[in-house]
């Protein structure tokens, strides 16, 4: 009896998969398809829709223009250039008097609070001259960019105008294996790494999202820009007849940016072709109508959404930083501090790289925020030179006056080959620790992490030993 | 060592030049010490269980001389596995031929299988182009172990047929009969058929039909069939073909009546002004491409008409149920679509 009904069951899921070879291929999709296409016929059947014609004009209107031949890429290209015009000269501004309220103001009174209780000099140099002294440089210098820069930003997406900038430029972008939007997480790189490898969610493509997240770094952010421009103002600019010295150092840093851009390109199309050929990889893209921005919630959500939390993660690590650099160039061993023992061990391949150990020491210290790298290649230089300047032993400083870093870079034996190499490698090494960690989370994945934190390293190494060798080859 | 910027130049250029032999795609030394590490019993003994197989269905008989001809492993390591496998009775000798036995025909059934649900697997869950489906499959087929096939399978909701449109067969060795084809090649001029599977093998021909992008399961209407060329139409394109590239093309024909081939077109083909009905998604649009333009409302009877032109050419945007969606090219010509006639 039991093996009867056996025999049948068995008969029955025979006959069963016999049928669906017979029912082909396309059945399940067919069955899909047809569930699709029946929910669309309700719905039109259904729903009313009411003068959707009128409103519609002046999105095709505004379309035409910014998508046109013509004018799509000056248009593009003027409010990009208007954007980081405003962010970076606008930040001047509010950045100066931050960093006075915070260094020259409150920074004493907290000196002379810790006396007054009786603080012993390390314990003062550690809390105040290392931990706050770095929190408060990344604030003055991070803050006003980033409030200005990110704001535009947002008004600009909730227009509606982002999503054209990246169906302009896909085609642009397919060629290295990613996405349109990348165009957009690129722009906001510009403003801050971490924030652009959380805009790369806009990207629904797994593989064109990690590209667009592993080449975010090679945007010049804003923590970069001030050290770009005082370079090329001290070491390029000189070296061109006055009256041009300003508009060559300009065309310097643009020229870094765009190189920044090349090798985003480049990266992209290196990554999809190999490490990540394997990720699904699709592309869709949604024009969504204009609509006027609703202006001060948009500041308002741009500034607690993205400012706000940038700029805590870069506060969690800066602090930590600041005390690291207090405490290497305070702790001797022997004759020697740590700092500077480093220094000498490094000096050796950075002068391979066309740099110096300094410069290199700053970088690996430095890591938590490419603002305070500045003020520690100075407080280093000074350290290592035992020239005057400063304000103390290990303690990080910023000079108002040009000539006055020049000098003080000078004395520690920068030429132009090192201002060019330490301009390269401004542009390609490894991310801030706010961005790796953001990329953490994004990916969550420790190999993705590794990959974005190494490679533009690796970049930059292979780049700044090169034009090493050929400028020493040619000029000497 | 004394410093000398042309002395690190060359250090650093040797070096370049040593990793690029070592780690070069394929050919690098690493690649093929790995290779023959690879190449084991295991390898070889599937690898000639699936020859025989494909040659019995065709009807054709195999000899020592043709195994070690066609299958790139050294001749005493075929020969030594092919009496490993007369020992283990997975293959008999009959006047110089050999044939499987039925526990050979079950064992090379596990390892089609393997190979087709890998293809399956790497057509709908990743990024690989098709062009590398079939090598990868090949190497993969000899790692999957039984269990983890039936993990692959019911992963993939127990697939019928391979992305190629060949059938797979189930875990108990069943399988589909061939449907019955004929060769794009041997067609008539002016008849209509539909394309049913694309040979994937020999390499250089399918890379060919890649090319040509050709699509899975799209009706044909031959134009002109000589000893010369092949041209026909396809979705409102053209393609010409050579006779051996068009005979690795398998086609059932179709009765005249049944279609009208004339009507469908690809999206790519519409122009700024027309309108169109959606018909449907090719074949050739898998995975999670498909859902997503199913579910941005790409279905069946959808009408669609071009939104906005691109200063660059591509990608186009489409309106579509009252959204403008842009699309790139090769997705768009996966689309099949009727052109309204009076224009609006």
């Amino acid at each position: 009896m039991k093996s009867k009904i056996n025999n049948n069951i068995e008969r029955i899921i025979a006959l069963s998969e016999e049928l669906r070879w017979q029912i082909g291929d396309d059945f399940h999709d067919n069955l899909a398809e047809s569930i699709y296409a029946d929910a669309s016929k309700i719905v039109e059947d259904a729903v009313i829709k009411d003068n959707e014609k009128a409103k519609f004009r002046l999105d095709a209107k505004i379309d035409k223009i910014v998508t046109s031949k013509i004018w799509g890429f000056p248009i593009m290209l003027f409010i990009l250039g208007i954007v980081l015009w405003l962010t970076i000269i606008g930040a001047n501004y509010p950045s100066a008097m931050l960093a006075s309220v915070l260094l020259d103001t409150f920074l004493p009174i907290l000196k002379n609070t810790g006396e007054a209780l009786g603080f012993p000099w390390w314990l003062s140099g550690f809390l105040f001259d290392g931990v706050y002294l770095a929190v408060a440089w990344v604030i003055a210098v991070m803050l006003p960019p980033m409030a200005i820069f990110f704001p535009l930003f947002t008004l600009l997406e909730d227009f509606g105008y982002l999503p054209r900038v990246a169906f302009n430029m896909d085609s642009l972008f397919k060629k290295s294996g990613a996405h349109g939007k990348q165009a957009l997480t690129m722009s906001m790189g510009f403003g801050c790494n971490a924030a652009g490898v959380i805009a790369t969610r806009i990207i629904d493509s797994p593989r064109e999202r990690l590209i667009a997240i592993i080449t975010n770094n090679f945007s010049l952010c804003n923590g970069r820009w001030p050290t770009q421009i005082l370079l090329a103002t001290i070491f390029i600019g000189a070296v061109v007849p006055e009256s041009y010295s300003s508009f060559a150092s300009l065309s310097a840093v643009i020229g870094i940016a765009v190189l920044g851009i090349f090798f985003m390109f480049f990266f992209s199309w290196a990554l999809s072709k190999t490490v990540l050929k394997g990720e699904v990889s699709t592309f869709n893209l949604e024009l969504p109508p204009y609509r006027p921005p609703v202006f001060w919630k948009t500041i308002y959500t741009s500034l607690i959404d993205r400012t706000i939390i940038v700029l805590w993660r870069a506060i969690v690590f800066a602090a930590p930083a600041g005390a690291v650099i207090w405490l290497i160039s305070n702790i001797y061993v022997g004759n020697e501090s740590i700092a500077s023992w480093t220094i000498h061990s490094l000096d050796g391949f950075g002068f391979l790289l066309g740099l110096n150990g300094v410069i290199l020491l700053a970088y690996i210290v430095a890591i938590p925020a490419n603002e305070i790298v500045i003020p520690t290649i100075l407080m280093l230089t000074v350290m290592v030179t035992g020239i005057h300047g400063g304000v103390g032993e290990g303690v990080m400083f910023e000079l108002d006056s040009v000539t006055a870093t020049a000098a003080i870079l000078k004395a520690g034996g920068w030429t132009l080959l090192t201002a060019i190499n330490v301009m390269l490698f401004s542009l390609l090494h490894n991310p801030c620790s706010t961005t790796i960690y953001t990329i953490y989370k994004e990916t969550n994945s420790l190999k993705w992490t590794v990959i974005a934190s190494v490679l533009p390293v690796v970049a930059g190494f292979i780049v700044t030993f090169l034009v090493a060798q050929i400028w020493r080859i040619l000029i000497g | 060592m004394n410093y000398s910027p042309i002395t690190a130049l060359v250090v650093f250029f040797g070096v370049s030049i040593l990793l690029f032999f070592i780690f070069r795609p394929k050919k690098g030394i690493f690649f093929l010490v790995k290779k023959i590490y690879q190449q084991k019993d295991k390898t070889i003994i599937e690898d000639i269980l699936k020859y025989l197989y494909h040659n019995q269905i065709a009807n054709n008989t195999i000899t020592t001389n043709d195994l070690t001809n066609t299958l790139s492993f050294s001749n005493a390591m075929i020969i030594e596995s092919l009496n490993k496998m007369m020992d283990n009775e997975l293959v008999v000798l009959e006047k110089d031929n050999y044939k499987l036995t039925t526990k050979g025909n079950e064992y090379a059934l596990q390892i089609i299988r393997a190979h087709r649900l890998w293809e399956k697997y790497l057509s709908e869950k990743t990024g690989f182009h098709k062009a590398e489906w079939h090598e990868r499959a090949e190497k993969k087929e000899h790692e999957l172990s039984v269990v983890e096939i039936d993990k692959l399978s019911s992963l993939l909701g127990n697939p019928k047929f391979d992305p190629h449109g060949d059938p797979i067969p189930t875990s108990k060795g069943k399988i589909a009969k061939i449907k019955r084809g004929v060769p794009l090649s041997s067609l008539k001029e002016n008849t209509i058929g539909k394309i049913i599977h694309i040979e994937d093998e020999p390499d250089i021909i399918y890379k060919q039909i890649l090319a040509e992008n050709i699509h899975l399961y799209s009706t044909v209407r031959v134009i002109e069939n000589n000893t010369t060329r092949v041209i026909f139409h396809s979705e409102g394109e053209q393609f010409i073909l050579a006779p051996i590239v068009a005979g690795n093309i398998t086609v059932s024909v179709l009765e005249k009546d049944e279609v009208k081939e004339d009507d469908i077109t690809r999206l790519s083909s519409l122009l700024l002004g027309e309108t169109a009905k959606i018909i449907g998604l090719s074949k050739e649009c898998r995975g999670e491409n498909r859902r997503r333009l199913l579910d941005l409302g790409f279905v069946k009877g959808a009408s669609i008409a071009i939104d906005l032109l691109n200063p660059l050419g591509d990608p186009k945007a489409y309106l579509i149920k009252g959204t403008s969606i842009a699309l790139r090219k090769n997705q768009a010509s996966k689309i099949l679509i009727n052109k309204n006639k009076n224009g609006k």
